[in-house]
């Protein structure tokens, strides 16, 4: 089929098709950024929680807008090239331009990698720690449980309504290591009866729960049947009354009805078949340790030694003593800007909110507080001359350059230095391209910093995880924008890659529709590096 | 839009000089939010920074959209199919922000 309009105008539009089409595209474009970068301020305008501005690397996302900018410079080339009949020309520029599409996804990766191996602590007093989170065995291997929720177990009870297959398979090995066996008789309908001892199976749980839900399906239905009948009855006393009429001794039919159902209810007994909802195990051999990723559940008393209970989100019940569930962590950063605001908020001083913070009950960190103290001061001073204050940033918030820089450094010797040589001591951008770098653990040859570590107990910790974008709104729309962006880039960088390998037979033959496609795919590839021209600066720089 | 040979080979210029003016601007944007001599407004990120970053990327962008999107000699239908989208686009933001609006402040908007 011959498709009208590719290249020559239509005499109504004066445009061809494929034009339009793309301007019709981008428009909708325009409209679903826009969206994203207004749900962007208003999250942040609104947020409840002191904004983590220029917390990004700058490096990789400034040599990421010089690679689209220069991306968009050589797909215009490339045009410029097949309008003037340069073959070759269009294939070098061409080649050039899906290589900064790739070189552009290689540092986007590389800057989600360093955000998904980089981990926060939100404390219960709202210090935030940030850092690289260890094992409670002190164990470094790689994919070892970094912060598991662990409990001493002596009884697993399963809810028969709401238990799930993927919840049984991530835990079923250790309740089967654990022992764990069923804790009375359950007798099943139909005559079966689950013995007191049997060992903790799926296929045991699958049985209960199959009866269960046969036996409310069962039940449901004489309810439904029961209630039916009242209503009839009742209506039937009454005809042509509506349910809100009163009848009777100043009661409703709805009332009456409601009535007659409890008074049918008696002979439903009968017929009911008994309901087990739960299936209770206990450990044989008393107790066994039971571990599992926060993400799958919580602890009802996360306190070492004391009574509680791991609830997985199927609402599996795991009971017995809370072992150890603390979090480990090399800390890289630390943010007292919530602290500071949720004591503002109750009226309390900051500064002694902040010396009060469990943080800096340790040692190390409370050395290093003292360090960025006498740094603030000594910016204050600086500041002083030209009618400036220091910020809250610069007041509450330790970055990993500061800890890293002044690791072995006293504080009198800080305090005989000058402010601009203190920073001189800090990392450059090349040293933590993409954020902080830590010392591998068994390897003398590591680059990297080996940052100081506190043990956070689990009852200290109100929220952990990843740099993703559940740490909060800001990494949320960051990983939103960027993610959608970066499908972009893989797209157009398809789109022109197929004119490149693809496009010499359709050069030969009509080179007219070849540039027209060009300058299409182009279109859209500029505003790719339109959007990356606002996403920079926004997300990066404010 | 140039489609001649001859008129795109006088547009050659044009489009490296205005790469090179887009690489100055994202120095100047960096240079403005890291160098404290730089830093207008208050010490830190504020609201003069914003604008100042703001108006240096719609620059940008419009560069972006004049010269090599070829939105400087289009036809009407393009920046009437663009304008929509932009004031569509501007529609959203303030559909976010009456979302946000608060009925209990904003009365007289609002009613009782």
């Amino acid at each position: 089929m011959e498709i009208p309009y590719v290249v020559e105008s239509r005499k109504d539009t004066g445009l061809n098709n494929s034009k339009i089409g793309i301007w019709l595209f981008l428009a909708s474009e325009v409209m679903l950024f826009g969206g994203l970068f207004s749900g962007y301020v208003f999250l942040r305008i609104y947020a409840d929680y002191p904004w983590p501005e220029r917390t990004l690397p700058v490096l990789p996302g400034l040599i990421n807008t010089f690679v689209l900018i220069g991306s968009s410079v050589t797909v215009v080339f490339a045009w410029v090239s097949l309008k003037l009949g340069q073959w070759r020309k269009f294939q070098v520029y061409m080649a050039i331009t899906v290589i900064c599409a790739a070189l552009f996804m290689v540092l986007k990766a590389v800057e989600y990698s360093a955000k998904f191996h980089h981990q926060a602590i939100s404390m219960s007093d709202y210090t935030i720690i940030e850092g690289h989170a260890h094992p409670q065995g002190g164990s470094h291997e790689y994919g070892a449980p970094t912060k598991n929720l662990n409990i001493n177990a002596d009884s697993v009870q399963i809810n028969l309504r709401r238990v799930d297959d993927i919840y049984y398979e991530e835990m079923g090995e250790q309740y089967t290591k654990g022992g764990f066996v069923l804790a009375n008789d359950v007798a099943l309908n139909g005559g079966n009866v689950l013995a007191k001892g049997t060992p903790i199976s799926k296929e045991i749980i699958d049985q209960a729960k199959e009866d269960f839900l046969a036996a409310v399906a069962h039940n449901s239905e004489i309810d439904i049947e029961l209630g039916r009948r009242a209503w009839a009855e009742t209506k039937a006393r009454f005809p042509g009354k509506k349910y809100y009429e009163v009848v009777e001794a100043g009661k409703t039919l709805n009332q009456l009805a409601a009535a007659q159902i409890k008074k049918l209810e008696a002979q439903r007994k009968d017929d009911y078949r008994s309901v087990t909802a739960n299936l209770t195990f206990v450990s044989a051999s008393g107790s066994a340790l039971i571990t599992v990723n926060p993400y799958w559940g919580k602890l009802s008393n996360p306190k070492e030694g004391e009574k509680g209970t791991l609830q997985l989100k199927d609402e599996t019940l795991v009971s017995g003593t809370t072992a150890d569930s603390s979090i480990a962590i090399a800390v890289d950063g630390i943010d007292f800007r919530h602290t500071v605001m949720k004591a503002e908020e109750k009226g309390i001083d900051p500064a002694a909110a902040v010396a009060n913070s469990w943080l800096l009950k340790d040692e190390q960190m409370k050395l290093i507080w003292d360090k960025h103290q006498l740094i603030t001061a000594k910016l204050a001073e600086k500041l002083k001359a030209k009618d400036r204050e220091p910020t809250e940033n610069d007041i509450y918030r330790i970055n990993w350059q500061e800890i890293a820089g002044l690791m072995d450094k006293d504080l009198a010797t800080l305090e005989g230095m000058e402010y601009e040589d203190i920073l001189a001591l800090y990392p450059g951008d090349i040293e933590g391209f993409a954020g902080p770098k830590h010392k591998k653990h068994g390897d003398p040859n590591s680059s990297g910093v080996v940052y100081p570590e506190v043990v956070v107990p689990r009852e200290r910790v109100r929220f952990e995880s990843l740099f993703s974008p559940r740490w909060n709104t800001y990494y949320a729309t960051y990983f939103t924008i960027t993610g959608l962006h970066g499908l972009h880039v893989v797209a157009g960088a398809i789109v022109l890659a197929y004119y490149l390998f693809f496009g010499r037979k359709m050069y030969e033959e009509k080179p007219e529709w070849l540039a027209n496609r060009v300058e299409v795919g182009g279109l859209f590839w500029h505003f790719v590096d339109l959007v990356w021209i606002f996403l920079f600066p926004i997300l990066y720089l404010m | 839009m140039a489609d001649s040979p001859e008129a795109i080979k006088k547009h050659i210029k044009l489009y490296l000089l205005i790469g090179v003016i887009l690489f100055i601007c994202t120095v100047l944007t960096v240079a403005v939010a890291k160098l404290e001599f730089l830093d207008f407004g208050e010490r830190g990120f504020d609201h003069v920074d914003a604008t100042i970053g703001l108006i240096i990327a719609t620059f940008k962008a419009t560069l972006v959209a004049l010269i090599f999107m070829h939105l400087n000699h289009e036809k009407t239908l393009i920046y009437w199919l663009f304008g929509f989208g932009l004031f569509f686009g501007f529609c959203l933001m303030a559909l976010f922000g009456f979302a946000f609006a608060d009925p209990i402040e904003f009365k007289a908007f609002f009613g009782r």
